[in-house]
């Protein structure tokens, strides 16, 4: 039996081959390249100019403007998680456990907005939330109120958006997590005396934190580099480093500089997953014999 | 601590009634045992026992008050799951701590009862052990020490061996028994093997269909079976036919190949009916042809170790399964005779 587990999987390293191969053409060795380049000097006329400097990253953190960008942009990735993460428990818990019949339908609206392109879905929105959207609008012939609400053009327009766009990345996660839990273990929590809220906190959250971690953790790298979505409903108001760094890349053709402010926003939530890694770390998942 | 009391507990799931009816008297201490084949409403009993699934019909009682309407975390029962239902993510001692939380039971008292049932469940040095760290057997003794550091009113246990391989499901039946009996709780247990059953249990309760098919010590349902059903259940039994010949004060008497045998007539024999006797095949026995007894021919022979199988069939056309100790040294095509204690029948049906 030994031997001939030993014999099929001699070499477990190979099935790695085409996934590092990929890991290695497309990720790592761009991100070198980006490395690089954020050190170069400008060019006028070609993509960067001759020898190395470091004058891209003084110019990044003597300018409070591009901080307080970066910052704007965590803090809207931040909040989209958190929203994401209070709307989609419920939708998980009810796609994982809820009634049979409705699952099928459920399951379909989730998985909805992903069937639709995502421009699409951003003008959709700025149909919504424009000053003179239907929201607005509707709000207005009420009487509700007299001036439109802006909707648009800040930061929470931008992150409403996000909510919506990035919402099954944190469901489906969740949802696979509560399915793993075994049923009888809130049937025992319960046999031992814990009331069905008290079974839900001390094991059924705990034990679908996997998935929950999973969740945020996609939802807030998709967010902070989420660029369609800002750049529309943002306009030329609020912009998401995304937002700046295609600006730098393709606008203003600032290869060097744009790939600083690319790399700025990169360590910073990369930071920011450790972090959030590091808090919600599961000592049980760590401790296999 | 507490008895238990059941009436007319019935379950209807859409048309389907698991559970039919069923009234049983559980006496404080005791160790009752549901046995019957899979999907016979052992489980649901269980659960409404347990309180995770609504009565549709019927009573509970604990001690004369009726707990249909409590929730189960109120009804302070200590519970054994077949797949253990062990907290993944918390320690031995956490997943043992939990009930006692719920409780509010001080930290001083709490940590000195988790040690006591550990030592109990012969576990003391695996309280900081998280569950995928133990064997099966020792997660299955923490789910029992689980149930018990709460001191419940009342122990379930839902085929808590049936994950187990043959030798620790011996060794852990013994466990628990001896457990149940030093720590007297009144005692439900679930399984569909009627050996565990046997071993474990002052009664056993034999299901079949969402009804009781019969009750009553382990050596009534065995040597007494009152149908076919529960005979074959709980065992391997052989039938024969024989002819009344005489009915008189409850008893019949009735000629068959092993001569005439007289049973208890339960109601059903008339004289000139045809009987049907069962019998197990251990109590037969094998002897030269020729003896006093059934004459026939050994048509197969199994050996197993501690017993041997032998299938005989006899001049009058029936076969038999006959078990013995190993020394019959008798083999297939052997001409034999078969004998039978005359108190081994018992009357199973008669017709004209
Ligand atoms: N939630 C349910 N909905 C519908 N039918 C159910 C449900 N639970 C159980 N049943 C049915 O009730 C009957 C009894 O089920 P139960 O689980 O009590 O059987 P069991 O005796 O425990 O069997 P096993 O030995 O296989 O565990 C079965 O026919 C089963 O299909
Ligand atoms: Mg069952």
């Amino acid at each position: 039996m030994s031997a001939k587990r030993g014999a099929g999987i001699a070499r477990p390293w190979l099935l790695m081959v085409p996934a590092v191969a990929l890991l290695l053409i497309f990720l790592v060795i761009p991100y070198i390249n980006i490395v690089l380049m954020s050190f170069r000097t400008p060019g006028t006329g070609t993509p960067y100019g001759v020898g190395f400097t470091i004058d891209n990253y003084l110019r990044f953190f003597s300018d409070s403007f591009y901080l307080f960008q970066v910052f704007n942009t965590l803090w809207i990735g931040a909040l989209t998680t958190a929203l994401c993460l209070i709307i989609g428990f419920p939708v998980a818990w009810q796609l994982a456990r809820g009634d049979m019949r409705f699952r099928g339908l459920a399951y379909g609206l989730v998985l909805s907005p992903l069937l639709v392109g995502i421009v699409i879905r951003s003008y959709g929105w700025t149909i919504l939330l424009g000053n003179a959207g239907l929201i607005n609008r509707t709000l207005q012939a009420l009487g509700i109120i007299d001036s439109p609400l802006p909707l648009m053009y800040n930061a929470l327009g931008i992150t409403i958006a996000l909510v919506h766009v990035f919402l099954p990345f944190m469901i489906l996660p969740i949802m696979a997590a509560i399915q793993g839990v075994d049923p009888s273990l809130e049937s025992a929590a319960r046999s031992l005396g814990a009331s069905r809220f008290t079974a839900f906190r001390r094991i059924i959250l705990p034990l679908s934190m996997p998935g929950i971690q999973a969740g945020c953790i996609l939802v807030f790298v998709l967010s902070l580099s989420a660029y369609v979505t800002p750049s529309l409903i943002g306009g030329l108001r609020v912009k998401t480093m995304a937002v700046t760094v295609v600006d730098a890349l393709i606008d203003t053709f600032q290869w060097p500089w744009g790939s600083a402010l690319a790399l700025m926003l990169s360590v910073t939530g990369a930071v920011c997953v450790l972090i959030f890694a590091r808090l919600t770390r599961m000592k049980w998942k760590v401790a296999r014999s | 601590m507490t008895e238990v009391s059941i009436e007319r507990l019935t379950k209807v799931f859409g048309s389907s009634r698991a559970v039919d009816g069923i009234s049983l008297r559980i006496a404080d201490g005791e160790f009752i045992s549901l046995l019957g084949p899979s999907g016979c409403g052992k489980t649901t009993t269980l659960k409404m026992i347990a309180g995770f699934e609504p009565v549709s019909d019927g009573a509970i009682r604990f001690d004369g008050s009726d707990v249909v309407n409590v929730p189960a975390e109120k009804r302070d029962i200590g519970m054994v799951f077949q797949n253990y239902a062990l907290f993944p993510h918390m320690t031995v001692a956490q997943n043992l701590a939990f009930g006692l939380e719920m409780r509010k039971v001080a930290k001083p008292e709490m940590e000195e009862r988790i040690a006591r049932v550990l030592d109990m469940v012969q576990l003391g040095g695996y309280a900081e052990r998280y569950p995928n760290q133990l064997s099966g057997g020792q997660q299955q003794r923490v789910a029992l020490a689980r149930a018990l550091v709460i001191e419940p009113r009342i122990l379930l246990l839902d085929e808590p061996l049936a994950n187990l391989d043959a030798k620790l499901r011996e060794e852990m039946r013994v466990f628990i028994r001896d457990l149940q009996r030093r720590v007297g709780i009144t005692t439900v247990y679930v399984t569909h093997d009627q050996a565990e059953a046997m071993t474990m249990s002052d009664r056993v309760v034999v299901m079949f269909g969402g009804r009781i098919a019969q009750m009553g010590a382990p050596a009534d349902i065995y040597e007494k079976p009152e149908t076919l059903e529960v005979a074959e259940f709980v065992g391997q039994v052989n039938l024969i036919k024989g002819r009344v010949t005489s009915v008189d004060a409850g008893e019949a008497q009735i000629s068959t190949v092993f001569g005439t045998v007289a049973v208890p007539d339960r109601g059903i024999a008339r004289p000139n009916m045809t009987a049907t006797l069962a019998l197990r095949p251990e109590a037969l026995d094998l002897a030269a042809a020729g003896e006093p007894g059934a004459a026939g021919r050994i048509t197969a022979r199994y050996y197993s170790g501690s017993l041997v199988d032998f299938r005989v069939a006899l001049s009058s056309g029936e076969e038999l399964h006959v078990q013995t100790f190993p020394n019959a040294r008798y083999s297939e095509g052997d001409d034999v005779t078969v004998r039978a204690p005359l108190d081994a029948f018992w009357l199973i049906g008669a017709a004209q």
